[in-house]
């Protein structure tokens, strides 16, 4: 008895797949029996497919049955069997489908083969000491990179699949008996919930988890470096790693993890709490630091010591700008610049940094259209707007706010702006967690790797701003 | 609930302390007191510190409830409006107290002509952002920032010791000068009662209540210490320095070189007033929206902004009619806010435990 038109059923496949340039199929005949392979050849390794599938099968010298192909030919192989309305979508995830006119059953084979990145160190995440890898684009690489570090049973991977076109992957990492479970139950929701057509990297998936999607600040935690996502795992949170993106999502994300870097963690504690003051510095230094120099240029110019005032009103005289169109002046030049420096080919680099800093800056400068100490204020918030460079994009937007409150309403101005700022941070919880833990509220227990990092071996508690099940590390 | 912690708890209460002690206050009781305003500071600091014990059983009492349910429940709903009112009343007139005198302190500092604007422009949507954000949210900044104020104002104590001070001269005032003074500022005491406002929003664990005596003393002791040094500092003169805390920082010679350090000054009073008039303003809005239960917050915001507008346009470059109105007929609605009111509530407190007692005495009869 036949049970599949072998023939029949590949031109349904086939004119299902649009007759697609890589559709491909194969036959093994064989004392009447037929088995036909059908497969994306893009996506299959048709070198495992010739060695562990058809050389098999020619040298296998009994009858052919489903039970031996399962058992004794394909027993190396990743297989299942599946129902004929799942073909399509296995072809498409890069399985091999056997078909075979003795049986109503139907393989699934794993022979899926992308081209792939070796895992290297992230261009974003450069460390000196500790670990150098970081996640490439293939979720299988990354499932792997993380268990490598993780060898619990408790540890958790949960599929799901979003996009109704690309059908991306998207998998859910915890580890179970340490993240909340109803963190877990409440990120599967969301990510159950996304509508689109597709996934094409994790910021995709990042825009549906935000609980304030229309607000300037950063809410979801996001790393390409596997050592810091376990660590972070070891705290209570769950990790989002979506298929074809390096970049993996953490919840609950907090402020204070921008300061934190991995190498602080592989280095003395004692640097790395220097450090994270530093960092500290520089992000309030880029955020305030032009606006706060207009402030005081325009409002409050009898608080500067003598000599830099003189120093000021010197080369400020004659400039066809007021102050603050001068900072805005410069404040855009630095940003074009940043943006076409971003864009352009490195071997034009060069260029852009002559035009940039020779042309513009000292020309404008002798010419009299902007002063030095304009100059050195902007850049400096620039340069150290890159002390924590997971924050540069919104620490941009609140340097031109900072401009235009210092430049309008004075000190005051930027007071109350930092007030408003905070007390808008405050209002927001990031998936339960206070977004500016642990200094606001105050969790003397997180303290210790706050601003000031302990020894690795006093953490002996997992992050309480988190909520962990399991409160103590051990 | 979203409630705040104990020690969320304590930084407003030491912000209160602050309010409207710590510009023109010192100069102001020094014309009636002399020195010995430093002795009619304590007594009024003393009374207050009486509002704390009736807010602790207060809320052991009734650990969940409004004060506005309890004052319901005993008094019925026409009193507790018309004392909602009348709390209404006092922290408006708190909040206004606070914009002036900084207003005049800025004024006079920086910014001359424009500053009314902008003042409007920054004050404004800042504490309006605060009070819609609710009390959680700016009890936690106002808890960030604690560290920063708390620093500001020790350092600009430190600084004037860098200058020339003397013991100031005590018990030159008589009998009727020291009540006087107490009398016509009792306006800017009795802060404790915003706790009141919001004593169902205030999680308080068994034993912690002593860290609220601990705060309240820390801000206590604060001003007190800026009262002394600026006596210290100015001896006879002191009634024409009308910036205290900035005025310490004056003639320190000494810094100089790196530049007038008023700014440590003026941060701190920028940040003080702002989280005064937070708080005061959430406190209007909370008795607005208890009197007028049907309307929305944001609705009691702009009521608010309107009031004050228009009220501080008719008073402005005049804060001297604002602050003599503090000293001859809000005196009146302080009493009534600071004492009368704790009292009543003390009454309801012993009532209430006299009937679980007698319930439990009858219980064991039975």
């Amino acid at each position: 008895m036949s049970y599949f038109d072998t023939n029949k059923k590949i031109k349904e496949l086939k004119k299902a797949l649009n007759e697609s340039v890589d559709f491909a199929y194969r036959y093994y005949k064989k004392d009447g029996q037929t088995i036909a392979f059908v497969f994306l050849k893009s996506i299959i390794d048709a070198n495992l497919f010739s060695s562990a599938v058809y050389y098999p099968l020619q040298t296998f010298e009994q009858k052919i049955t489903i039970e031996n192909l399962q058992n004794d030919i394909l027993k190396c192989l990743d297989i299942k069997l599946i129902k004929e309305k799942d073909i399509i979508k296995e072809i498409l995830d890069g399985k091999l489908i056997i078909l075979t006119n003795f049986s109503k059953e139907i393989i699934s084979v794993d022979l899926l083969k992308f081209p792939a990145r070796i895992p290297s160190e992230p261009p974003t995440s450069p460390v000196i000491q500790g670990p150098r890898e970081g996640f490439v684009e293939d979720l299988q690489t990354n499932v792997t990179l993380i268990r490598r570090r993780l060898k619990t049973e408790n540890l958790v991977f949960e599929v799901l699949r979003v996009g109704s076109q690309t059908q991306t992957k998207v998998c859910i990492t915890y580890i179970k008996g340490i993240a909340n479970k109803k963190l877990v139950k409440e990120v599967t929701k969301k990510i159950k919930e996304i509508e689109i057509d597709g996934i094409l990297d994790s910021y995709y998936v990042l825009s549906f988890l935000e609980e304030r999607p229309n607000s300037l600040f950063k809410q979801i935690g996001n790393q390409e470096k596997p050592d810091i996502i376990v660590a972070k795992m070891l705290e209570g949170k769950v990790a989002i790693i979506v298929d074809n993106s390096p970049i993996v999502l953490t919840v609950p994300f907090i402020f204070i993890e921008d300061l934190q870097n991995s190498n602080d963690y592989y280095t003395n504690h004692i640097y790395s709490s220097f450090v994270r003051i530093i960092r500290i510095f520089g992000l309030l230094v880029a955020t305030i630091a032009p606006g706060f120099y207009l402030a005081l240029q325009i409002y409050h110019y009898n608080i500067l010591p003598l000599n830099f005032l003189i120093t000021i009103a010197d080369t400020t005289q004659g400039l066809p700008f007021t102050p603050f169109l001068e900072i805005l002046f410069i404040f855009l030049l630095f940003q074009i610049l940043y943006e076409v420096s971003l864009r352009l080919p490195s071997y034009l680099g060069l260029a852009t940094s002559v035009v940039g800093a020779l042309i513009l800056g000292d020309t404008g400068v002798k010419a009299g259209l902007i002063s030095p100490p304009g100059v050195i204020i902007v850049a400096l918030s620039k340069i150290a707007l890159y002390t924590i460079p997971e924050q540069a994009s919104q620490v941009t937007v609140l340097q031109l706010i900072f401009i235009i409150l210092g430049g309008s309403l004075g000190l005051v101005g930027i007071v109350s702006g930092m007030v408003y700022i905070i007390n808008y941070l405050n209002n927001f919880d990031s998936y339960g967690t206070p977004y500016l833990a642990p200094y606001s509220p105050r969790i003397p227990q997180d303290l210790k790797d706050a601003i000031l990092v302990k020894p690795i071996k006093d953490f002996r508690y997992r992050p309480k701003s988190f909520s962990p099940q399991k409160k103590e590390r051990l | 609930m979203k409630q705040i912690s104990v020690r969320q708890c304590g930084v407003l209460i030491v912000m209160c302390i602050f309010a409207n002690k710590i510009l023109l206050m010192p100069s102001l009781m020094y014309e009636q007191a002399k020195a010995d305003s430093i002795f009619v500071l304590i007594v009024l600091f003393l009374l207050d510190l009486l509002l704390l014990p009736i807010f602790i059983k207060l809320k052991t009492t009734y650990p969940d409830k409004k004060l506005y349910d309890v004052l319901k429940d005993k008094l019925g709903v026409i009193i507790t409006k018309i004392i909602y009112i009348l709390m209404l009343l006092f922290f408006f007139f708190k909040c206004l107290l606070v914009f002036s005198i900084t207003y005049v302190y800025f004024k006079q500092q920086i910014y001359q002509n424009e500053f009314i604007f902008i003042a409007f422009i920054s004050f404004l949507p800042v504490i309006n952002h605060a009070v819609v954000t609710g009390v959680r949210a700016f009890s936690r900044t106002i808890e960030m920032f604690y560290g920063i104020v708390l620093a500001g104002f020790i350092a600009c104590l430190v600084i004037s010791l860098f200058t020339p001070i003397s013991n100031p001269v005590f018990f030159t005032s008589n009998g009727k000068m020291f009540f006087e003074s107490l009398y016509n500022h009792v306006f800017s005491f009795g802060d404790f009662i915003f706790l009141f406002l919001i004593m169902d929003k205030i999680q308080i664990k068994k034993g912690q209540e002593k860290h609220l005596y601990t705060y309240s003393i820390i801000g206590m002791l604060l001003v007190i210490t800026l009262f002394y040094l600026f006596y210290a500092k100015y001896q006879v003169t002191s009634f024409m320095h009308n910036n205290a805390l900035a005025d310490l920082l004056v003639f320190s010679v000494q810094f100089n070189a790196i530049g007038r350090l008023d700014i440590i000054a003026m941060i701190t009073i920028m940040l003080i007033t702002l989280f005064q008039m937070e708080i005061f303003n959430y406190a209007f809005c909370d008795c607005f929206l208890n009197i007028f239960p049907l309307l929305s917050k944001t609705y009691s915001v702009v009521v608010f902004d309107i009031i004050f507008a228009v009220l501080y346009y008719i008073f402005i470059g005049k804060y001297e009619i604002m602050v003599s109105s503090t000293m001859f007929w809000l005196p009146y609605l302080a009493i009534f806010i600071n004492y009368i009111l704790p009292i009543i509530l003390l009454i309801i407190i012993l009532l209430k435990r006299r009937r679980k007692h007698e319930k439990k005495t009858n219980k064991s009869n039975v």
